[in-house]
């Protein structure tokens, strides 16, 4: 799921022939002042980041004045908005409106179908309304196999209470919108609020996007656009993150390396796979101890991506020991992961004699594995342990060096 | 018996000339698993370890009465893959390829349900049935038996990779497993653990079943309450991985694409309650289900 940020999501918007406000992007208080007297004031000022709810979060401003969109605009820019530092701003002439409506379209995994849903009262937090007063709000799910009909899209408005010209308009942009979502492969498009204006226009006032990461080999023209793995973390990357998914994409077809930081903590965490890591991660916190870092190593990496994602998690500052396990692998050599850990373990010149290491690795070639382990001197587990057992001994081993080190 | 995979398995493998498939064939040829046919466009006539390649799957159908297919061909080609399956009348279909478009999977599952085809994943390791010594996808890579052994319990994994090390526990336990299933990693899979545990439920080789679990999905409270509406009734172990995600900033996703905790929903204390609740050993810890399997089935 990559973000697109509102004002790539409402150039895509325009293209399919929905009204959205005129804008334009500022990256300084000067240029904020500049952009909003071409625009003609009042102007909206709105952060540009890869979050939702900006309003309540104080990240949009309106502005009367050149000079008070410069002042807001620094204000903006100063700012972190949910972890994310603002570097952009969205300048936006200030429709009349007469109505704020809610539209979004999303899949709704359980039924296994794209949803809509539709309110004539928006502007709003969503889910709170639904709970207040789910008669407002319509849900429709619409087939996979044939899309949204017109009709359908006309039934949403008409049952909510629209007629005339405004239904019409509210339907041509509710189909409008629907094939952006199908034909850019959106996960989310969210238009809140989707506005009829004093002079009886249906214009998207605020969009929120993001596009199905999987799907990006088909569509090039988005590839400017779209913060990819924009989930995988709650915050910008972290220099060392990114210094981590160059060493991944080095390599992109052989094994995955994922690495996310975490704010605290003293156990480097070299595991995999998805619900290995999990799994690992719980266990460790189970016994007292406390992970670094999150990763995901597996799909038979290459000896050069163990070697550099080890590294990287050994660099943080902190990290007191490392912790290496895997489920039994399916194909995963684990030989492969031995001389990989081993030689950043060297390069970095951490002695595992004083350097806690714990290793549970089973699986394809683990007897070379164990070799290797062992010969550096590694406190090793193959299919003799489970990874909970493990786990356990770096937590332990962890908390004897550091009280060892309290004592000296 | 067991379920979905016996001696009566006829399996071709859709994109069978990659490297990955080659070896998948190669290990399940040498388990003793009958790979009958694979098939590779414009690559008919030739074969893969001994195993016959076709351009089309209704050519291989037709000369091998197919009725099992595993697909591994390259993301943007899965949702072609699994519409020809579904044309030739293949009723059972297992998707190992991961990042599938989710756009392209909420149609081939549509098209499935509707034609009544099984389909397993996408981004599924595989599925075994130890005791008839069929395997298909890569589960348990070369050395199929240091996890999985003929036995009683049904194993049920939201990770591939879990698939093995649960069905590993399970032997270390004493026991052995029925089937195991790798159901996939995404959200979007063709079937749930509701689904498999109304067939092992039917399945009279099967006592009981151990599910691993992630967060994110409503798959967990499914099978809840499947369970209290009585269609489920054999001992059932659950473990949910990833408790930690509950004090992480909500929508980030750590490990599967399926394992998203949003809008409050997916949390694994929430599945554990509910599980709970339904009368499921749910397991604190992945080790108790070691002892608790031995407790329960002696």
């Amino acid at each position: 799921m990559g973000k697109i940020l509102e004002n790539f999501s409402k150039q895509l918007i325009a293209e399919y022939g929905v009204a959205v406000p005129k804008s334009a992007v500022a990256h300084t208080p000067e240029e904020a002042r500049e952009k909003g007297e071409k625009l003609g004031f009042p102007v909206v000022l709105k952060a540009l980041v890869p979050v939702g709810k900006r309003g309540k979060a104080g990240a949009i401003k309106f502005a009367q004045s050149g000079e008070e969109a410069e002042s807001l605009a620094r204000e903006l820019l100063s700012v972190t908005v949910r972890h994310f530092p603002v570097e952009k701003v969205l300048v936006e002439e200030k429709i009349a409106i007469a109505q704020e409506w809610y539209l979004s379209i999303t899949v709704d995994k359980g039924k296994q179908a794209p949803v809509i849903i539709a309110s004539l009262e928006g502007g709003v937090d969503v889910e709170e309304l639904s709970r207040e007063k789910p008669e407002k709000v319509c849900t429709r799910h619409v087939d996979p196999l044939f899309g949204l009909a017109e009709y359908e899209a006309k039934e949403i408005w008409a049952g909510l209470g629209l007629s005339g010209k405004p239904l019409t308009l509210a339907t041509q942009a509710l189909v409008r919108l629907y094939r952006v979502f199908s034909e850019k492969d959106a996960t989310l498009l969210e238009i809140n609020p989707l506005v009829l204006t004093e002079s009886g226009e249906v214009m998207a006032a605020a969009s929120v996007m993001s596009v199905d990461d999987s799907a990006m080999y088909r569509h090039p023209e988005l590839s400017n656009m779209v913060q990819l793995g924009s989930e995988r973390a709650w915050r910008p990357l972290t220099e060392l993150e990114k210094a981590m998914v160059e060493v991944n994409e080095a390599d992109p077809y052989r094994g995955t390396a994922r690495y996310t930081e975490m704010d605290d903590g003293n156990i480097g965490f070299l595991c995999g796979g998805g619900g290995g890591s999990l799994l690992s991660f719980d266990a460790i916190i189970s016994f007292g101890g406390k992970p670094a870092n999150y990763s995901e190593v597996g799909g038979n990496p290459p000896e050069r991506k163990v070697y550099g994602i080890t590294k990287g998690i050994l660099s943080k500052p902190g990290v007191k020991g490392l912790f290496v396990a895997h489920n039994i692998t399916n194909n995963t050599q684990v030989d492969i992961m031995a001389k990989g850990v081993v030689q950043a373990l060297k390069d970095l010149g951490k002695d595992p004699a004083t350097f806690p290491v714990v290793v549970r690795e089973a699986g394809v070639n683990d007897e070379a594995a164990r070799e290797i382990f062992t010969a550096a001197g590694i406190e090793y587990y193959g299919d003799d342990a489970t990874i909970t057992e493990a786990a356990k001994r770096i937590v332990e081993r962890v908390q004897a060096s550091e009280a060892g080190e309290g004592r000296n | 018996m067991s379920i979905l995979l016996d001696k009566h398995s006829r399996i071709a493998i859709q994109g069978i000339t990659g490297r990955e498939a080659a070896m998948v064939t190669k290990h399940s040829l040498d388990y003793g698993t009958m790979i009958l046919a694979g098939v590779t466009p414009g690559k008919e006539g030739q074969d893969v370890h001994g195993v016959p390649v076709y351009d089309t799957l209704k050519k291989a159908v037709q000369v091998h009465e197919i009725n099992t297919s595993v697909v591994y061909v390259p993301p943007a080609f899965v949702y072609d893959a699994v519409l020809e399956s579904i044309a030739c009348g293949v009723k059972l279909i297992l998707i190992a390829t991961e990042n599938v478009p989710q756009a392209d999977a909420l149609k081939f599952l549509a098209r499935a349900k509707q034609a009544g085809v099984q389909v397993i994943g996408p981004n599924s390791v595989g599925m075994i049935t130890p005791k008839d010594r069929v395997k298909v996808g890569a589960i348990g890579g070369d050395k199929v038996e240091r996890c999985f052994v003929p036995g009683k319990v049904g194993v049920i994994s939201r990770s591939g990779g879990m698939t093995a090390e649960t069905s590993w526990m399970v032997k270390r336990a004493g026991y052995g497993v029925s089937t195991s299933v790798s159901i996939g990693g995404d959200a979007l899979i063709g079937t749930s653990i509701s689904d498999l545990l109304k067939l092992y439920q039917a399945d009279p080789e099967t006592e009981a079943v151990v599910t691993f679990s992630e967060p994110g999905t409503s798959f967990e409270e499914d099978a809840a309450e499947l369970i209290q509406a009585g269609e489920f009734s054999k001992p059932l172990f659950s473990f949910v991985a990833g408790r930690f995600t509950e004090s992480m900033p909500e929508g980030t996703v750590f490990g599967h694409a399926g394992a998203m905790i949003a809008g409050g929903s997916g949390k694994p204390s929430q599945k554990m309650a509910k599980l709970k609740a339904a009368g499921a050993h749910v397991l604190e810890r992945f080790d108790d289900l070691i002892p608790l399997l031995k407790e329960v089935l002696n």
